[in-house]
């Protein structure tokens, strides 16, 4: 995507330029040319199908996956760099270990500000900043408990506490909903707002499902191994869902009306198409506006300009 | 009690004090490093670590490090550093083979059946060097089960030193990266994400377990050491769900199966490894079974 014209770096929280990446050499890239803006305090959704590379782009932008080409800066370093530095809280789907870890919630939220300490540091200079992170979240109440005890939703919060008491300003969320109840969807929508109105945050959200992604985010961008589409969430029309999702639309997205013919004319007004998607329920939701000035700069994939 | 007879008659002191030494120095490390081990589901990857240690004891053997009664500290250095290298090498690469590398997947799969091969040919090149040890003469005979089970009366006063020693390095490098350290076993890529080297961290562990196979073979024997190394801290986590507090109870429950068994090996002519094995599996035992009443009972 072309940067827009009002940003400058200092603006920049992530600059993806032309990001193309492999898991085998001469396999076909999990990630094609994907160049993208993240500006300092927006709301970000990154939308795609599952194999779509949305998980690929996570790791490389947290500095797990190495060997990619083009570039990738978090505020203006390199991700391995970045990630030393703690400056994007990641929130994981679901943590790796077993529940049956012994510890509590607590322990857990303060993982993060605590393992950069020196050996002979107290925890307790971290404590602080650990229970304003629970507070904030609204997961003092069980604060106290094994994570193993912890619903989806609360360890949710907890995970998203470990984040901001890690001091990042970047919030990368990877599939926040998947496996939460819907009024714990809601409440998450509600907690994003929050942390982005209050902390001045920048936030990601990655998912597969649009609801979360419309719930979440000012502008959103489709990927699907290349980036198809980057505007605000009323502009993701059904035929641009069903060029990003192609054969899961129907699937996914079964209460639309997905008419795939309709995916390969182009369009830059998507405004006849609002009322056709979930997407407009939560059109007035957006708190910056961000969102407005971009509309002229979405441009479909098959006219072109896709990849920068 | 012929517990207080044998550590206070001089002649038997000398024999068998430096087991109990090592004993408790086993359980203070075994203790802090099982939270880890058992946190991180190392437990397998242990008992690969040991079996590995069963080759390197028949390469020693064969090059002459065999330790018979009475041998020079030269001998048992010898032959701690050649099984320490064995198993450090079996810990690595079973260690990466395991290792949470995303842009590896599928790999994991094939760890399982790695260790266990590790296993099983480690202990198959053990008893062949072995043999052909015994038949050169280097050795005149070979206490397989000592080596396989352990025996407190063949730890000398230097392998006492050298498990307080190695003890007390496994205890401060566990200080060290205790945070960090935790952080990559709850959750690995979000350990790596905030800026924690989940590759050194990973690295760290295998060679603290390496060394502490190692150092705990000479009591508790090459099938019985990762016991020490896993028990305490799986016994500790049917107790509590807190990592401060489990770290503890993994130390007391280690120290306690270890002065008990030993007890129980002094009264009844026990084997040392078994019986400090079994009390630690005891202990375990009777957490799984409360624990599994406790969740019966808080599930209604």
């Amino acid at each position: 995507m072309q940067v827009a014209p009002t940003s400058t770096s200092a603006s920049i929280a992530i600059r993806y330029g032309g990001v193309s990446f492999s898991y085998e050499s001469g396999e076909a890239p999990a990630l094609d040319r994907v160049s993208l803006d993240v500006r300092r305090g927006e709301r970000l959704g990154i939308l795609g199908p599952n194999g779509g590379g949305k998980s690929t782009l996570l790791q490389l932008t947290l500095g797990l996956l190495r060997g990619y080409s083009g570039t990738i800066e978090v505020e203006g370093l390199a991700p391995v760099e970045a990630a030393k530095q703690r400056l994007i809280g990641y929130v994981p789907q679901r943590v790796e270990a077993e529940l049956a870890f012994p510890i509590t919630a607590r322990h857990a939220a303060s993982m993060a500000a605590t393992a950069g300490l020196g050996p002979f540091a107290r925890s307790s200079s971290a404590s602080e900043k650990v229970e304003r992170a629970l507070s904030v979240v609204g997961a003092t109440a069980f604060a106290d408990r094994p994570v193993g005890q912890l619903s989806g939703g609360q360890m949710q919060r907890v995970m998203i506490a470990r984040a901001l008491a890690s001091d990042a300003k970047i919030l990368l969320l990877d599939e926040p909903t998947v496996g939460i109840d819907p009024a714990g969807q809601k409440q998450f929508a509600e907690l994003i707002q929050r942390l982005h109105d209050e902390l001045g945050l920048t936030t990601i959200v990655v998912s597969h499902d649009l609801r979360t992604v419309a719930a979440t985010s000012d502008r959103v961008a489709c990927l699907a191994r290349s980036l198809h589409y980057h505007d605000s969430p009323e502009g993701l029309t059904p035929h641009v869902l069903a060029e990003v999702f192609r054969h899961d639309a129907a699937a996914i997205f079964g209460d639309l009306h997905v008419d795939a013919h309709r995916a390969s004319e182009c369009g830059h007004d998507h405004s006849h198409d609002h009322t056709h998607g979930p997407a407009h329920e939560h059109s007035h939701d957006h708190g910056n506006g961000s969102h407005g000035s971009d509309g002229t700069h979405g441009t479909h994939p098959k006219c072109g300009g896709g990849n920068s | 009690m012929k517990t207080i007879e044998y550590l206070s008659t001089p002649g038997l002191r000398e024999i068998f004090l430096p087991g109990v030494i090592a004993g408790l120095a086993i359980a203070l490390f075994g203790g802090v490093l099982s939270v880890f081990v058992v946190m991180k589901r190392m437990a397998f990857i242990g008992q690969g670590i040991s079996h590995a240690a069963f080759g390197g004891i028949g390469v020693a053997y064969v090059l002459g490090f065999g330790a018979a009664a009475g041998a020079g500290a030269s001998v048992l250095g010898g032959q701690f550093l050649i099984v320490f290298l064995f198993c450090l090498l079996a810990a690595l690469q079973v260690g990466m083979l395991t290792g949470g590398d995303p842009g590896r997947r599928g790999k994991r799969a094939q760890a399982d059946t790695a260790i266990g091969i590790v296993l099983v040919a480690s202990m198959a090149i053990g008893s062949l060097l072995l043999h052909i040890a015994e038949k050169r003469g280097r050795v005149s005979t070979v206490s397989w089960e000592s080596l396989l089970f352990g025996s407190i009366v063949s730890v000398s006063e230097a392998d006492a030193w050298a498990c307080v020693i190695v003890g007390a390095l496994i205890l401060l490098t566990l200080f060290v990266v205790r945070r960090p350290l935790t952080f990559w076993a709850f959750d690995e890529s979000a350990a790596a994400a905030f800026g924690v080297n989940t590759r050194i961290m990973r690295v760290t562990l295998l060679v603290l377990l390496a060394l502490a196979t190692v150092t705990a073979m000479k009591l508790a024997g090459v099938v019985l050491a990762t016991a020490m190394l896993v028990l305490p801290a799986a016994a500790a986590v049917q107790f509590s769900a807190d990592a401060r507090r489990v770290s503890v109870l993994s130390v007391v429950f280690a120290l306690v199966g270890v002065a008990i068994g030993m007890v129980l090996s002094f009264e009844f002519d026990w084997p040392t490894g078994a019986s400090i094995v079994l009390v630690l599996a005891a202990v375990f035992g009777i957490g799984w079974v409360r624990g599994q009443t406790w969740h019966r009972a808080s599930a209604r």
